[in-house]
């Protein structure tokens, strides 16, 4: 089957068997290898990315479901040669990163989240960040930053 | 060198200098490595926990589509191990462990390497498996490794015992003899799993005679030896670069993959990546070992401890990776901490039929430091002292001696103490009595790991700084951040201009691996000896340009500059770029290596550990509430005092501390990787519970600057220790809130439950 949609604003066809998996697609046909194959079984989030501005677990995620839809990856946020996003440099502006194969999921549920919330509180972020799983960090960095870009204080 | 003296990069939180890559999603991982051609390899794991091979026949999956290589042990018939070696890459003919490699396929696809797999012909005539430490130490017990004492690095022990190692001091029997009180528990901990967010994974290729290998390597150097030992080739001949590291916390020391991928690129030709479904993650790539640790203690009825005897025993699993390198520290650690006169330790690190256990961050301290501390509470219970102060009445002060007799001249135990009293007043804590509610308090010292390496530094001609060296970033920010800062530091350029040479094992010196809290004292050292060197060469190039002697010059602001006359001045880059017709280009090789230490080492057998390089002071505390209907634990507050000898970058050093604490928290309260009938049950992120960020608990840190005399600006190693006390504290929180003892982990709330019932035991007391 061929499946039509948006990547980072950019139509694409893909043809690929309907039950594909949205990450395969991303990384290994689109070259888009931002998102990272964590676990492969919906646990990790660290291959987060949303489909019509709603995070999803692009490894489980069909890719037949993406028909006309749009999806953003990590690659879409920032032009590569462009200033960072609030929530990337926020990231780092707090320490929030460490090893970073969990961050592409992170930033992209923290960008998810700060579009529909203006300023989230530290409930509210650690409630949306229950599917991304960071081994290093303990979290905390993460959320302050996550504070930090609700609070204006990274533009 | 006094705070105010320290130049100001030392203490700022710079950034990461490979942040703007990982925030992207440009960084390359292990996991994004691919090269042209590349092909792709799946193993065949053994399905039972022990047995005879039979029959093993890979002739039909050969000449399936798209199959390019099947390999056996046959084609790697050769003996390695990290200490002891007693492992072959595949087995031969016996299987020891349920997930034990016994063929690899490279293929085209995956999937067709899987079906490849599939189609082989695996028979195995099974034996009785050996999965506790009962059945391993019995007197009748099958020998897991007949030949065991012929292996090359074979310890002390026989039998089913992999190594073992012992301390005795002082007259112990008269200790016991005189005691007020003895006091016995025993503990028991479960397998921990590092799981790091990357699973382990690797691309090889041969090239010009030799296997080159990508992979996320913690300890590169040890994986090319490894590599080469397993292929029966000399280590030059494997070349190890290392890609970005998604996490390791000790998992990703000791080779796992690469030696498969190697093998299959010289067989196809053909560049070949390995990689670890999350499912083999968890059931093979080698976690904390559980254990049983045993404690005897006199003590008078002050509180004074006059005497202890212990038997810690740890699961080697069926080969031997670090686990038995570090049989030698539950020995030293135990009375690292508090002063114990008279002891008798025996630590065993036994073979089973279960998946091999190696290094996780902070190795066996985290169970030794839970039984301790849990078993002083048991302490200040039968003699009715305040828990505090039981442990400050014994805790040792600075410059009295550990139990291997090696002095502490800066033990800050006390200060430790201290700070966290500052934050959490214990008797506040304590006095309002609250149902359910709990306080732990918990200290520990720790080392730094002393192995050695060296660095480069080189002065580019545009002024810019690059670091060679075999440090990997494992994330900690170690060399990504403080690294850097110490070099910034010592050449007076700007950090951003100091830059790191990607690590690759053919041009870095050795590196004793980002391993033990290592990286900023091991690469910092070795680096900032480098950059010493640098620096005498850029003022004596310098002394030509400014007519002056190089005695008069300094190094400041990407300048040298005549002291006292800074408007007499001229870049590094016009130094860097005239030096090399006048005196070369500017680089130079810098090296650490750990200084000796006096230690007794005569009260100790089986040793690799004795003593503590650049030791650390930790002091802990946790209160919790515990639902009484569920079990459930909630931390309210979690207190750390870490000594850091000196806070090169804060920031990097909290985030140290909050990942230690909420991995520690994971140990204490979810993660359990049970094994049943020598298969690992939890082989996924469901059952596996990784705390989230529900999980993490509110945090109030103290970094105490304590600078240690040999370290690079007084640094000392700061990342692993923060996951080890935790469990200690919170399972004396969780012990104090429901008034009752607490002897394994983790405190699920199932475990909870049956302790608020009276079900847990193991709690023993004799009175003298
Ligand atoms: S890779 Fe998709 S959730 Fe882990
Ligand atoms: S930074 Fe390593 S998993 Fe989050």
């Amino acid at each position: 089957m061929t499946y039509s949609f948006h990547i980072n604003g950019h139509p694409v066809e893909i043809g690929s068997a309907a039950m594909t998996g949205l990450l395969e697609v991303l990384r290994d046909e689109l070259g888009l290898r931002g998102a990272k194959p964590g676990c492969g079984e919906g646990r990790c989030g660290a291959c987060t990315v949303l489909v019509d501005d709603v995070p999803v677990a692009s490894c489980l995620y069909p890719v037949a479901l993406a028909q006309s839809r749009h999806v953003r990856t990590v690659e879409g946020l920032a032009a590569p040669d462009g200033p960072l996003t609030p929530v990337q440099d926020a990231l780092l502006e707090h320490g929030g990163v460490q090893c970073g194969a969990c961050i592409p999921g992170v930033v992209m549920t923290l960008t998810a989240l700060l579009e529909r919330t203006l300023r989230p509180t530290p409930d509210q972020i650690c409630d949306a960040l229950v599917g991304n799983l960071c081994r290093c960090t303990g979290y905390h960095k993460i959320v302050e930053a996550a504070v930090a870009v609700g609070r204006g204080e990274e533009r | 060198m006094s705070p105010r003296q320290l130049p100001p990069v030392i203490g700022a939180s710079v950034r990461r200098s490979d942040g703007q890559d990982k925030v992207r999603g440009a960084a390359v991982y292990g996991m994004d490595h691919v090269e042209p051609g590349m092909l792709h390899a799946r193993l065949l794991r053994s399905p039972l926990p022990a047995g005879r091979i039979v029959r093993l026949d890979t002739s039909r999956a050969a000449t399936m589509p798209g199959v390019r290589a099947v390999v056996t042990a046959a084609d790697a018939p050769h003996l390695s191990g990290w200490v002891v070696k007693d492992q072959r890459l595949m087995a031969a003919d016996e299987v020891r462990y349920v997930g034990e490699p016994v063929a690899a396929v490279a293929a085209d696809t995956v999937e067709q390497a899987a079906a490849a797999v599939a189609a082989i012909d695996l028979e195995i005539d099974p034996l009785p498996a050996i999965l506790t430490f009962d059945d391993a130490l019995a007197s009748d017990a099958r020998p897991i490794h007949p030949a065991r004492d012929t292996y090359t690095g074979a310890g002390p022990g026989g039998g089913n015992v992999a190594w073992e190692s012992g301390l005795e001091r002082g007259a112990v029997e008269d200790a016991f003899a005189a005691a007020d009180l003895v006091v016995t528990d025993e503990f028991s901990t479960p397998r921990q799993h590092q799981s790091p967010i990357e699973p382990h994974v690797a691309v090889g290729r041969f090239e010009q005679g030799r296997y080159v290998v990508h992979s996320p390597a913690q300890y590169p150097f040890l994986v090319r030896d490894r590599v080469a030992e397993f292929l029966g080739v000399r280590s030059s001949a494997v070349r190890v670069i290392v890609s970005t590291i998604g996490g390791g916390f000790g998992g990703k020391l000791d080779a796992m993959l690469e030696p498969f991928a190697c093998l299959l690129a010289r067989r196809t030709g053909r560049p070949v990546r390995v990689a670890n479904t999350r499912a083999e993650e968890l059931a093979t790539a080698s976690p904390r070992e559980n254990a049983v640790v045993r404690l005897r203690t006199a003590v008078r009825a002050d509180g004074t401890l006059l005497a202890q005897e212990g038997e810690v025993i740890g699961d080697n699993g069926a080969y031997s990776g670090e686990t038995v390198f570090c049989a030698s520290i539950p020995p030293v650690l135990l009375g690292a901490t508090y002063r114990i006169p008279n002891v008798r330790y025996r630590s065993r690190v036994v073979y089973t039929n279960t998946t091999p256990t190696a290094a996780f961050r902070g190795v066996n301290a985290p169970y030794c430091v839970f039984a301790q501390e849990m078993h002083l509470d048991h302490i200040a219970r039968e003699l009715g002292v305040d828990r505090r102060e039981l442990r400050l009445r014994n805790v040792l002060r600075a410059g009295e001696e550990m139990v291997n007799g090696q002095p502490l001249p800066d033990a800050a135990l006390v200060d430790a103490f201290d700070a966290v009293e500052k934050v959490a007043p214990w008797a506040e804590l304590t006095a309002a009595r609250r149902p359910y509610r709990g306080v732990g308090i918990a200290a520990v010292t720790w080392l730094s790991n002393p192995g050695p390496g060296g660095a480069t530094v080189k002065v580019n001609e545009d002024g810019t700084v690059t670091v060679v060296s075999g440090g990997a970033e494992i994330g900690t920010g170690a060399m990504a951040t403080s690294v850097r800062q110490i070099v910034a530091a010592e050449l007076g350029v700007p950090v951003e201009d100091v830059l790191l040479a990607q690590t690759d094992t053919d041009s870095a010196s050795f590196d004793g691996g980002a391993q033990g809290s290592r990286t900023v004292f091991g690469v910092g050292n070795a680096a900032a000896d480098a950059a010493g060197q640098v620096r005498e060469q850029l003022l004596k190039a310098a002394a030509d340009i400014l007519e002056a002697a190089p005695d008069d010059l300094e190094l400041a602001e990407g300048h040298v500059a005549v002291r006292g006359a800074p408007h007499k001045r001229v870049p590094i880059a016009t130094v860097a770029s005239t030096a090399l017709w006048s005196t070369g280009p500017i680089a130079a090789t810098g090296r650490h290596i750990a200084p000796p230490l006096p230690f007794d080492s005569a009260c100790m057998s089986g040793a690799v550990f004795t003593h503590f390089v650049a030791a650390t002071y930790h002091v802990h505390l946790a209160e919790v509430e515990v639902d009484p209907d569920t079990g459930a634990v909630r931390v309210l507050r979690y207190v750390v005092a870490q000594d850091v000898g000196r806070a090169i970058n804060p920031q990097m050093i909290e985030g140290q501390i909050e990942g230690g604490v909420l991995q520690g928290l994971g140990y204490a309260l979810l993660e359990d990787l049970r094994v049943d009938g020598g298969r690992v049950v939890d082989d996924d992120l469901e059952s596996y519970r990784l705390p989230t960020a529900l999980d993490a608990p509110p945090l109030e840190i103290s970094l105490l600057e304590n600078p240690c005399s040999y370290g690079p600006f007084g640094g000392k190693g700061v990342a692993e220790p923060p996951i080890i006390p935790v469990a200690a504290a919170l399972g004396a929180a969780v012990a104090d809130a429901i008034g009752r003892p607490v002897h394994e982990l983790p405190l699920t709330p199932f475990a909870v439950l049956a302790a608020l019932r009276g079900e847990q035991d193991g709690v023993g007391k004799e009175l003298a």
